[in-house]
């Protein structure tokens, strides 16, 4: 539904090829690993041994010869042992006599000339820990809510209540109880995390980084560097994948290997291989979820409780706000007066989880539309019908009573989806367990609905301001043009390209002429971390409006400079002026740079003052905007072995206007495939030695060329209008539908739903064999 | 573990490494040549990331020590496809088909694609699922890697007509 574009120099709308794609084919790129060091030292961390006990000692094996070797422990600390994140409980290095919380937590940092003699050197520092017996599985904790829940250990709680749940289940005729749950999931970016901190003579940090959120380091360090925001210097290097795997962490590196940088005023680097990358970096929370729905005999839902459980590792690091946008999801798409949702964060003995695309969302998402599918059932009505009866829609108000305005594609979405995929014929020649006519496999086809909030939770991007600047500045081959200076990062998703787009039309000029430099907090304004489907929504707003401001800049100067006052208007890269003859854009921003040093333009972000958010009952407009979509997908599953194809996927997506609809395409099959393998192969779990069960990739297995089915996607446009140009998030949602239109596909192959993903060959035979997973 | 000599032909050049036996092909090229486009993602052989060439077949360089490479062994990396023809024809239809996101895949990918372009000019959607089997992307699900596969195909059999 692209719609014609008036201006036919407009670049917001087209597929613009990505402006960092020709150093990427070439391999002329430059990674951090890719980057020339010299004189620099590498940094290897030393792990507790054990997921829990208290820590004894932390001591260099005196007969070494630790010479030209840097050991740092939590004595090494310049301030206070903790780093903020959102509890300030988690330490930087687990100190002696402490209690150590996870298998692999930290408890020293050694730095040599070379990543050998770090390595041989760290073997020989004694770490003793008197164990303590550990609670290692979200599985373990969930037993402990169900039987003894005043004994369950959670970080952070949080419900959300809407109506009168009682009076709902009171009015249903019908209730329904269900529970889904799903495991680890690793963000696997091709390109491994590694920091290199650089210590300052003036006692700063500057620290180079393959690192979503430049400005989180700066914030987050202060009490054990103890170093004030202005004295550590982040810069992202070109980043090879994040998916939020690069959002908290690599203020963790980036702390650990600065112990070293200050004790020996060198630079140091820590790199990890692939193996210590999927041990000891957080991954996506296992959840535990159930639902308990009451529904009249037409399907009307009176009522929906759940109880979401996410597992949060040793510490809490951020995971609270994971939690929240996972309940803000777990009833988002249905109509329902009468809803309480119960959000928790356990406490394990584990790595802590963390950012993972989707960032709870598709654990809700998980639980939800494989119970509403479950309902249907129940119902005796097919999957598609029921939703298109019950889906949330304009005017409607959302668990946390905010009234969907019309800028919501919900119902377009899912009723193309449905045409789209010609579900309704499908649905009807899915197996259901038996082959039909002419099927040499169980056939299935399914659906998920879904809406994404779009930036941070409530009044979040209010309280935050992003800032943003856009200015003149003379490029490396000499040329005047402008950069675009906000703290957004590039990390595959497209950021530099659509903003270059957006920057582009605001100033109405040739993409030539602007630049959008790797954000390096010594440059860049605070606009906030790359996270939470935020970037093109909010961000682009910023560079919008910033644009904007510096193309009156521009006019009032050529006006006065080149036009003897009389108004010029900046146009297709020169600046016209009414009988005048026009003056390249290269020209007058050369006689500015010159004549005044310059100019720029800046913007601050707010959102609207009818925007209502309280945090503490969850009460309100949860998110500023809502992307949508309908998730189709069609299996073939093997009747002797089980395997499992998803053959085709369909996707109706509203994202609001698109800005580049080739980069949104690829941000929607790169997601879809991540959920492809959440649902059908990405398995991992915590072993009884407290270590991940799969840390590598001949174990780990994420989806290959061989593994992705045909793709159909399709957007349609309803714009959040109040920040032109008008975006929506697309980041995150990809990830949200799959792994239950799989389910759903499954159980309508198979006649059989399975409430655990991933959904291997092994698990179709266990749920159709009579398993402990084989409710109909 | 011992030094060995060997003169290769790199990139179309005479180039001799002195080395441990055992050094990974990958580290030779990466630090002692400073050839970093070939990128290390796995290490052991699963993520085709750091794939080169060893006279004509694709080959994933963390896995193979230099000794087992005998002189006069002809490797192509990404540094030397860009410089022929037919692989700039392939980088373009990357570009085009913004089959590129994080890009740390993307020289394995394209080496990967001339191989198969190489072998096979004309290849099914099939033939070029097999073809980058080995070769992880977790940003882009491959769609726009194979649609641009198929443009290069096309372009580079118009080219030779």
């Amino acid at each position: 539904m692209t719609k014609a574009r008036k201006n036919a120099r407009q670049l917001i709308g087209t597929g613009m090829h990505r402006v960092d794609a020709a150093g990427k084919v070439s391999g002329e790129t430059r990674y951090l690993n890719d980057m020339p060091l010299k004189g620099i030292l590498h940094g290897v961390v030393v792990r507790s041994p054990v997921p829990r006990g208290i820590l004894k000692a932390v001591e260099p094996d005196p007969a070494y010869n630790w010479t030209g070797i840097t050991v740092a422990t939590a004595k090494d600390i310049p301030g206070e042992n903790v780093v903020h994140m959102h509890d300030r409980t988690m330490p930087l290095l687990a100190e002696v006599g402490a209690e150590v919380r996870y298998r692999g937590e930290p408890v020293a940092v050694v730095a040599a000339k070379t990543l050998a003699q770090a390595s041989a050197a760290a073997a020989h520092i004694r770490v003793e820990v008197d164990p303590l017996p550990p609670l290692l599985t979200l599985a373990e904790a969930v037993a402990v809510f169900k039987a003894t829940p005043d004994k369950f250990d959670s970080m952070k709680s949080q419900d959300i209540v809407k109506g009168d749940i009682a009076k709902g289940f009171a009015e249903a005729d019908d209730i329904l109880e269900g529970e889904y749950e799903a495991g680890h999931q690793e963000q696997l970016y091709l390109e491994n995390q590694g920091v290199v901190v650089y210590p300052q003579k003036d006692g700063s940090i500057f620290a180079d980084g393959s690192l979503q959120c430049p400005y989180f380091p700066v914030h987050e360090l202060n009490d054990p560097l103890q170093l004030p925001p202005e004295k550590i210097r982040v810069r992202q290097t070109p980043i090879g994948g994040a998916f939020g795997g690069k959002e908290e962490y690599p203020t963790m590196l980036i702390g650990y290997a600065a112990l070293p940088a200050l004790k020996s005023g060198k630079p140091v680097k820590i790199t990890y291989e692939r193996n210590e990358d999927i041990l000891f970096t957080p991954k996506r929370h296992p959840v535990w979820v159930r639902y308990k729905t009451g529904f009249k005999k037409d399907g009307t839902l009176t009522a929906i409780e759940c109880d979401y459980i996410l597992d949060g590792g040793a510490y809490l690091t951020i995971s609270d706000v994971v939690m929240f946008r996972g309940i803000l999801h777990c009833a988002l798409a249905y109509r329902c007066d009468n809803v309480v949702i119960r959000g928790k964060v356990a406490r394990t003995h584990s790595m802590p989880c963390g950012a993972f695309r989707g960032f709870g969302a598709p654990q809700a998402i998980w639980g939800i539309e494989s119970h509403i599918d479950a309902v249907a059932a129940h119902l005796g009505r097919a999957p598609h019908e029921y939703r298109q009866q019950i889906h949330i829609r304009p005017g409607d108000s959302t668990p946390t009573g905010q009234i969907l305005s019309a800028e919501n594609g919900s119902t377009t979405c899912l009723k193309q989806a449905l045409q789209r995929a010609d579900f309704a014929r499908k649905w009807r020649q899915s197996s259901q367990g038996k082959l039909r006519k002419g099927q040499q496999k169980l056939y299935g086809v399914g659906l998920a609905f879904l809406g994404h909030g779009s930036a941070f939770t409530g009044d979040g991007e209010a309280k935050f301001k992003a800032k943003g600047r856009v200015e003149l500045a003379t490029f490396a081959n000499g040329k005047p043009g402008v950069n675009i200076r906000v703290s957004s990062t590039e990390m595959g998703q497209g950021v530099h390209t659509i903003f270059t787009q957006i920057a582009a039309d605001a100033l109405s000029l040739a993409p030539e002429h602007i630049r959008f430099p790797l954000a390096d907090t010594a440059f860049v304004p605070n606009s906030g971390p790359t996270v939470a489907s935020r970037t093109t929504m909010v961000v682009g707003n910023v560079v919008y409006r910033a644009a904007q401001d510096l193309k009156q800049q521009i006019e009032a100067f050529a006006a006065q400079h080149f036009f003897r006052g009389a108004a010029a208007t900046l146009k297709d890269s020169q600046l016209v002026a009414k009988g005048a003859r026009p003056v390249p854009f290269a020209k007058v921003a050369q006689a500015m740079l010159k004549e005044i040093g310059g100019a720029s333009g800046s913007f601050q972000f707010n959102l609207p003052d009818s925007i209502r958010w309280d945090q503490t009952t969850f009460k309100g407009d949860s998110y500023p905007g809502y992307s949508w979509m309908a998730n189709i997908a069609e299996v073939e599953i093997d009747p002797l072995t089980y395997e499992l194809a998803v053959t085709r996927v369909t996707a109706v997506i509203d994202i609001g206007r698109v800005i580049n609809p080739v980069t949104a395409g690829g941000q929607v099959e790169g997601g879809l495939t991540q959920a492809l393998g959440y649902a059908v192969m990405e398995k991992m779990g915590t072993g009884k030695n407290g270590l991940y069960d799969a840390a590598r990739l001949q174990t780990y297995i994420i989806p290959t060329a061989l593994d992705t089915p045909e793709f159909d996607i399709h957007f349609v446009e309803y714009p959040y209008t109040f920040a032109p140009p008008g975006a929506k998030g697309v980041g995150e949602l990809p990830m949200d539908g799959l792994a239950p239109a799989i389910a759903n596909a499954v159980a309508a192959a198979t006649g059989r739903r399975l409430r655990q993903i991933p959904i291997t060959p092994e698990a179709i035979y266990e749920a159709v064999h009579g398993g402990r997973e084989g409710t109909p | 573990m011992s030094n060995v000599t060997r003169t290769w032909k790199l990139n179309g050049k005479s180039v001799t490494v002195r080395a441990p036996a055992g050094r990974r092909l990958l580290d030779v090229l990466r630090d002692d040549l400073g050839l970093t486009g070939s990128k290390e993602s796995c290490g052991e052989g699963e993520c085709g990331a750091c794939t080169v060439l060893v006279d004509d077949e694709p080959m994933v360089s963390c896995l193979i020590p230099v000794g087992q490479l005998p002189n006069g062994t002809e490797i192509l990396t990404i540094e030397g496809i860009a410089r022929k023809a037919a692989g700039r024809v392939i980088q373009q239809a990357y570009i085009e088909c913004g089959a590129v996101q994080c890009g740390f895949c993307i020289p394995g990918m394209v080496v990967s694609s001339y191989a198969l372009l190489q072998r096979n000019p004309k290849p099914s959607t099939r033939a070029i699922r097999d073809a980058l089997a080995g070769n992880l992307c977790r940003c882009t699900g491959y769609a726009k890697i194979i649609q641009a596969v198929k443009l290069a195909a096309t372009r580079l059999a118009k080219r030779t007509r």
